[in-house]
């Protein structure tokens, strides 16, 4: 009975080894989905997963803070976004940005600390955007611990997401959901409405100035003497500017003023300095900009004396018409400093030429003396 | 030509200790004043941006700027007190005054130099290339002043001009700077520098052989003891009397004209204009910072 028996054990022990390696095999799919969370796992969560327990149910959640959300998921208008089925790199699941079951039910006290959880996800993907978010007036808000300040899912959407700009018009409707007296001011300006009411395609949105995710603070000195090229990247493309019969001489002629020179300077040499003299938008407005002829106009000659005396509060009826409004100066325009550069374009030439003439003719005279000597007399001795 | 004084003196007085203190004077203005306003005119060229950073920034050379031009104003005042003194109290001739003389002497020294005339002209105490040099400094003085004063007070000379004469008072003090700068160069270093180094504004004397060459009509008059006779005590504090105080008060006057000048207006807001932009509703900007809260 002795081999037997022993056949017996071999035999349990070879089972128990077959037994083991499944469990091995079964352990070894199981192990990444566990090792993100602690608590067991279904071991293939997929979006039917989810759908099974999130369609058509008409059950809240009800977060510590006491606010509720629909649990319920509009699969379809999930489909239809950018990370449906359409998208080339496939779809999106739910786990991708939720997380695995059991859902975040005590991990978000509040409705908005949820959303601002699910937000900090969109980088595991997105992460240029989500690195410059970091570095945006938004996160920052939100670290000092304004929960207010703008998330991905904020701008974005959440399970509707569509392609960011269609209509471009949806940027500045986007950003003024929260910054509503700006968009309202915007609306009304000349970019602002030629984006609104015209589609226009080239007017700024509120990202072509400010940014998009790396939205910087727009009330620092640097911002501010940046803001000139910044207006300068449309106002003087020509191409760009033919089409509206603008003039792109607007950023030269301030430049090689002295507003322009001096916040060039400190532009390139200082700019985190703050400076005083005039950029674009203190003469033309910052979200109230209007077309030069608009009787709104900053800028407009009957309300540019007002608007010097934002910096020149002592500034006369004459004062404005010491800025030559952009114009070089010709016969036409300005004709008195056109004429003065062109009294010292002869001026310089003929005083310094006539100089030179004395000049010359004087060397010519000693450097002959020392060639030709003079009749009877050493050369050398008559000049020293 | 040569003169036939018994003792030759080997060496004749050009300049007092004064005038040779005021050109140095002039010489640390002018040079500070083209290097700090040159740049500010070419401010976007690469070597002008250079200049600036190294004189620290735009707004520190602006400073140096006004203070070297202050400093010139008031060397402007002094200067004319000193000529006012030596042409109505000393009775000196005016010797830098342009006379028709000056131009034949221009024309005779040009002939000379192309080698169609056999001798230099005999030029007196200050020769046409020193008249030359001294109106146009003159000239460029009064310019730079006048523009300077429209630039560094805009408000208040647009009360009484056209606002168009602020950027035609740039470009007339810019351009005129380039002349002088140049002029300068051209002119005064090839005429006391390279063509024979001319000490006088150093040592206040030029030797009798220069004196012989530049000013042979002053030479001249020097060696036949011509010199002006000396003033008698009583009328000179005679017409002191009259010149003290009218120098007094009009210099006086002058100075207080360069205080007010430069400080006659406060042309800008010192601050960087403000902007009241509400940049979220008032519900958004308060922060709210998620409770502790007990779990469900």
């Amino acid at each position: 009975m002795k081999l037997p028996k022993l056949k017996t054990g071999v035999a349990w022990a070879a089972v128990a080894l077959i037994a083991i390696g499944v469990l091995i095999a079964i352990g070894a799919q199981a192990q990444p989905a566990l090792a993100q969370t602690a608590t067991p796992q279904p071991p293939n969560q997929t979006n039917e997963t989810c759908l099974a327990c999130h369609t058509n149910r008409s059950e809240t959640f009800a977060f510590a803070s006491g606010e509720t959300k629909s649990i319920n998921v509009d699969n379809a208008a999930l489909d239809q976004s950018v990370h449906g089925s359409h998208n080339p790199n496939g779809s999106v699941a739910c786990a991708d940005c939720h997380g695995t079951a059991p859902h975040f039910q005590g991990k978000a006290p509040s409705l908005r600390a949820f959303v601002i959880n699910i937000s900090k996800r969109c980088a595991n993907c997105h992460s240029s955007e989500g690195s410059g978010q970091a570095d945006s007036v938004h996160s920052r808000a939100q670290a000092a611990g304004n929960l207010n300040a703008a998330t991905c899912v904020d701008c974005h959407g959440s399970h509707t997401i569509a392609k960011p700009g269609q209509p471009r018009a949806a940027i500045s409707e986007t950003c003024g959901q929260c910054h509503q007296q700006i968009f309202a001011v915007y609306k009304e300006s000349v970019h602002g409405a030629a984006l609104l009411e015209q589609s226009n395609p080239d007017v700024p949105t509120c990202i072509n100035c400010h940014g998009v995710h790396d939205i910087q603070n727009p009330t620092t000195a640097t911002f501010r003497l940046n803001s000139p090229q910044l207006c300068a990247s449309c106002h003087a493309d020509k191409a760009l500017m033919s089409k509206y019969g603008i003039s792109t001489e607007v950023f030269n002629t301030y430049v090689s003023d002295f507003h322009g020179s001096t916040t060039t300077l400190f532009e390139r040499q200082a700019p985190d300095q703050p400076v005083n003299k005039a950029v674009c938008y203190d003469c033309h407005g910052v979200h109230d900009i209007r077309a030069p002829d608009d009787p709104k106009s900053s800028v407009m000659k009957d309300n540019l004396l007002a608007t010097c005396r934002k910096c020149h509060p002592d500034a006369a009826a004459n004062f404005p018409t010491a800025w030559m409004s952009h114009y070089i100066p010709s016969p036409d325009k300005n004709s008195l400093v056109y004429y003065v550069d062109q009294f010292y374009q002869v001026f310089i030439p003929g005083v310094l030429g006539f100089m030179l003439i004395i000049v010359f003719t004087d060397i010519f005279r000693r450097v002959s003396d020392r060639i030709i000597k003079p009749n009877g007399k050493a050369g050398k001795g008559a000049r020293p | 030509m040569t003169s036939k004084a018994k003792n030759p003196a080997t060496s004749f007085s050009r300049f007092d200790l004064v005038q040779r203190v005021q050109h140095v004077i002039l010489i640390v203005a002018f040079t500070g004043l083209a290097l700090t306003g040159l740049p500010q005119k070419f401010a976007l060229e690469s070597w002008a941006q250079a200049m600036i950073a190294a004189m620290g920034g735009i707004e520190a050379i602006r400073v140096i700027h006004r203070v070297l031009a202050t400093v010139l104003m008031v060397e402007v005042v002094y200067h004319g007190g000193e000529i006012t003194y030596k042409l109505f109290v000393l009775r000196l001739r005016p010797t830098m005054l342009p006379v028709l003389r000056d131009l034949i002497d221009l024309v005779q020294k040009v002939l000379y130099n192309l080698r169609l005339r056999q001798s230099p002209p005999s030029m007196g105490r200050y020769n046409f290339e020193e008249k030359l040099e001294y109106w146009a400094l003159v000239w460029g003085m009064a310019i730079m002043i006048l523009t300077g004063f429209l630039m560094w007070n805009p408000i208040s000379s647009t009360r009484w001009l056209s606002g168009e004469f602020i950027p035609a008072a740039r470009i007339a003090h810019g351009s005129e700077a380039v002349l002088a700068a140049l002029a300068i160069i051209v002119w005064h270093m090839y005429s006391v520098h390279l063509r024979r180094f001319n000490p006088s504004m150093w040592t206040g004397k030029l030797s009798r052989h220069e004196m012989q060459e530049d000013h042979a009509l002053e030479l001249e008059s020097l060696e036949s003891g011509k010199a002006p006779a000396p003033i008698p005590p009583d009328v000179l504090r005679r017409r002191l009397r009259v010149f003290i105080p009218i120098a007094v008060i009009i210099s006086g006057l002058l100075l207080t004209g360069i205080v007010w000048f430069v400080t006659f207006e406060q042309t800008a807001i010192t601050t960087v204009p403000a902007y009241n932009i509400q940049v979220v509703p008032p519900e958004l900007e308060t922060i709210t910072t998620p409770q502790p809260t007990r779990q469900p």
